[in-house]
């Protein structure tokens, strides 16, 4: 239903962006801007929309993915490490972060909002360490390039976010591991009693997290031209603004892959829009707000409303 | 004017199950008001319509000669109704004197006036004759004392009309006595009072009139309770339909070895030395009052409290069960919940991914995908079995039937095909033919070879499908009955062991 609207809404704006700029964005350049700067949104909004089915949130999406990206520089430019492994290196490091949230989680019994406030904090110190003021961009023009790549027209890098979005919705939809984590999101206590462990579902989701943060970090290094601090900075926000417009419940319990990434489009024409009618970038954050707040408020009237439905399904103790 | 309520004719549907039929209930000042009734025969979705949790879908409320329905509970508060609900509603993290004056507290220009809100506090509670520190945390009193403070609640609005829903439940006899004076006070102010209450002494010692509903229609409407006899009356609350049922006295062996033995099994939640055993194909029954431990039993065998002492044998060898996990998945032992909704069901999840969720190891391919050839195969073979009602197998569980849920809840462990299967209350809230239903298939399966334990509060179903009844009152086994099924008997001897020594 979320899905549905929204993909309409994506192809209704984007005509109307077409039109009202006679083809410009059409463009080969325009077309080309607009698809690879939609590759991190739709990553980091899965590493936020995989903690959120298990009712939980990743504050530190953006500084794991800070902390990683400056790995991932610091190994090349300062150590001299070959590109591929680098990029193994950052990528593992951000799953590891991941990790750590998520058994933290479990061995402390808090919730992960406290729990990653505290690592976002930390790792933010950690970012600022590795990279202090300097911008890094002395290694190989390979990557850059790579970044540059395109398969049938499409930027590699998108390639690389939608086939991991295929993965993700594979996972959630037909493995049994995917399953147990969103039977713990949808109700912790039913899974306890079916014989899920709640505490593997909790890791699982949040080194999943990691792991989807660490794939952000690599298509970002690929895409720019250095890594400075700001990397990461602007990430926490915006991952939460593709899923819950694209339908993921923030109690836990669902994932909407599709949803996420077209809510991610969605967003991205914003984005566009303001380039295009030079419009001051506030509009844009105004706007992805006010989306943001009413579709919460709507998925809450909509639950709402099943809830009063299913009242009469409801059973009475005596 | 004294206080008058009346229920004319009110009706109540839920899907499939007709909750309420023309109920008739006229309360009157000056008098306290039985309602009776078995589990799931509408007392508690009449109050709800009274005080406006629930809307009628036919009939009349009276109100002190005003014709009106509530919309809210705030609605029939204003209108000198307060109630008592068999669940708590305290706020956990507020003080005692707080929660007292929740609903209503005294204000001085806009600002709570303290002084007013201890005074008011404090005289509730010494007229309960219950003393308690005022600025005490809800959180930190015992069940008694919650259920004395929600009775105080009521007691500051100066109510005309108070339902109280079994508000001896988890109170001592001493504080019984305390309340029962209360009413009686407040019975002689004028107040009307309706009573909801499972122990038929305490309504005998108190009450003047009384109504029975039994599946959702009141089959005797506000007599005076000195005309009828307490076999009377729980022929009128269990009705005749059990003398129709087909008496079958299984044969179960018990030379064998016991496939679940416990001996003097202590938890940490207060049972002291609990010892049982559980034969192959056998019908455990457990019966016992609400609050009586065995629920809280089930679930510590099963590792979800902490066993303090004692042993768990199963096939005569000494285990440790760590985690439902750990018993389902290395014991073969399943537990059907009595809170299908809140800890049986994924409701945002199919009827086959609820289905298959005990399972999910057994049916994986390569890569730990999912065969949903094989899941779909499963769901189906217990849709049929039970006769779930469903569109397909992906139909969400939270858009079924309160008895469809059930069964549901129940297939996710048949699926699983344990060994023993710990079932509690599973009838509680279903319908008269899914209940016959769910009696048929625990025998089926007890003649499949599965050993159960049945968790019931219902004298009728107990004895229906039990081979032996256990009895636990406070935490304790207290009588153990071989069943006949000779329904008199038997359920007089439950009773007796329910009753001696207390």
């Amino acid at each position: 239903m979320t899905e549905l609207s929204l993909t309409i809404i994506f192809i209704v704006g984007f005509l109307a962006l077409v039109s009202t700029s006679q083809g410009v964005l059409l463009s080969r350049a325009s077309l080309q801007g607009f698809l690879t700067y939609l590759a991190v949104p739709i990553v980091i909004g899965m590493a936020q929309m995989v903690v959120l089915c298990i009712g939980q949130m990743n504050l530190a999406v953006g500084a794991m993915g800070g902390v990683s990206t400056a790995i991932m520089a610091t190994q090349m430019a300062d150590h001299k490490v070959s590109i591929p492994v680098a990029l193994l290196v950052g990528f593992l490091g951000a799953t590891a972060m991941g990790a750590i949230n998520g058994a933290l989680v479990v061995l402390t019994q808090l919730n992960g909002f406290i729990i990653t406030l505290g690592t976002m904090t930390i790792l933010l110190g950690v970012q600022y360490r590795l990279v202090r003021t300097f911008t890094i961009d002395k290694y190989p023009t390979s990557l850059p390039d790579f970044g540059k790549k395109n398969i049938v027209g499409f930027p590699l890098i998108l390639v690389i976010a939608i086939a991991t979005s295929v993965v993700l919705s594979m996972y959630f939809s037909r493995t049994g591991s995917g399953r147990r984590v969103l039977a713990t999101g949808g109700n912790a206590l039913a899974a306890r009693l079916s014989g899920v462990s709640n505490s593997r579902s909790v890791f699982i989701a949040h080194t999943l997290s990691g792991a989807l943060v660490g794939v952000a970090a690599i298509i970002t290094i690929a895409s720019l031209p250095g890594i400075n601090r700001s990397i990461g900075g602007d990430w926490m926000l915006s991952s939460f603004s593709a899923p819950i417009i694209g339908g993921v419940l923030m109690a836990g319990g669902t994932v909407a892959v599709y949803g996420t990434v077209i809510a991610a489009g969605v967003i991205r024409l914003v984005d566009i829009a303001r380039a295009q009618y030079s419009l001051d970038p506030s509009i844009v954050s105004l706007t992805v707000g006010v989306v943001v707040l009413s579709t919460v408020a709507l998925s809450e009237w909509r639950r709402r409303r099943t809830v009063r439905q299913n009242e009469g399904r409801k059973v009475l103790p005596a | 004017m004294s206080a008058e309520l009346l229920v004319e004719s009110v009706s109540k549907a839920f899907p499939g199950v007709q909750a309420l039929d023309k109920v008739n209930l006229a309360l009157h000042g000056g008098t306290v008001h039985a309602l009776l009734g078995e589990n799931g025969a509408g007392k508690s979705t009449l109050i709800k319509i009274i005080t406006g949790v629930y809307r009628a879908d036919a009939g009349n409320l009276k109100t002190n000669g005003e014709e009106r329905f509530f919309d809210s509970p705030i609605e029939a508060t204003h209108a000198g109704i307060a109630v008592v609900h068999q669940e708590r509603n305290l706020i956990a993290e507020f003080s005692v004197e707080e929660n007292i004056t929740l609903h209503n507290p005294p204000l001085r220009l806009g600002i709570i006036d303290r002084t007013e809100r201890t005074r008011l506090a404090n005289e509730a509670l010494t007229t309960l004759g219950f003393e308690i520190d005022l600025n005490e945390r809800i959180k930190n009193l015992s069940v008694a004392q919650m259920q004395l403070v929600e009775i105080a609640k009521a007691l500051v609005t100066k109510a005309q009309i108070i339902l109280l829903d079994e508000p001896t439940a988890s109170i001592t006899a001493g504080e019984t006595v305390k309340l029962f004076e209360v009413i009686s006070r407040l019975k002689s102010q004028g107040t009307a009072i309706l009573f909801v209450s499972h122990k038929l002494e305490e309504v005998y010692e108190i009450c003047d009139t009384v109504t029975v509903l039994r599946d959702g229609v009141s089959v005797l409407e506000s007599k005076p309770l000195a005309n009828y006899k307490q076999s009377e009356i729980v022929d009128l609350m269990v009705g005749r339909h059990l003398a129709d049922r087909k008496v079958v006295i299984r044969k179960v062996d018990r030379q064998v070895n016991a496939v679940l033995e416990l001996k003097n099994l202590k938890t940490s939640l207060g049972h002291e030395s609990v010892s049982l055993s559980l034969y192959p194909g056998e019908v455990l029954g457990m019966y016992g009052l609400v609050g009586a431990g065995r629920s809280e039993l089930a679930r510590s065998i099963l590792g979800l409290h902490e066993i303090t002492g004692g042993e768990i044998l199963l096939g005569g060898k000494s285990v440790k069960i760590k985690s439902f996990r750990d018993a389902l998945h290395v014991h073969r032992i399943g537990y059907v919940t009595e809170n299908r909704k809140e800890e049986g069901l994924f409701l945002d999840f199919s009827v086959r991914k609820n289905v298959s969720v005990t399972i999910l190891s057994k049916i994986l391919q390569k890569l730990g995908i999912i065969h949903v050839g094989k899941e779909d195969v499963v769901a189906s073979k217990y849709v049929d079995r039970l006769g779930i009602k469903v569109v397909d197998n992906d139909q969400l569980a939270g858009t079924l039937s309160g008895g469809n849920q059930q069964k549901v809840s129940v297939s996710k462990w048949l699926a699983a095909e344990t060994k023993i299967l710990i079932i509690d209350e599973p009838t509680v809230g279903v319908d008269v033919r899914t209940k016959a239903s769910f009696h048929e298939l625990i025998t089926e399966l007890a003649d499949e070879g599965l050993s159960i334990i049945l968790i019931s509060s219902d004298l009728a179903e107990i004895i229906a499908i039990s081979d032996r009844i256990l009895v636990m009152r406070d935490y304790e086994l207290v009588g153990e009955v071989e069943n006949t099924k000779d329904y008199p008997s038997i359920s007089r001897s439950i009773m007796s062991s329910i009753h001696s020594g207390s």
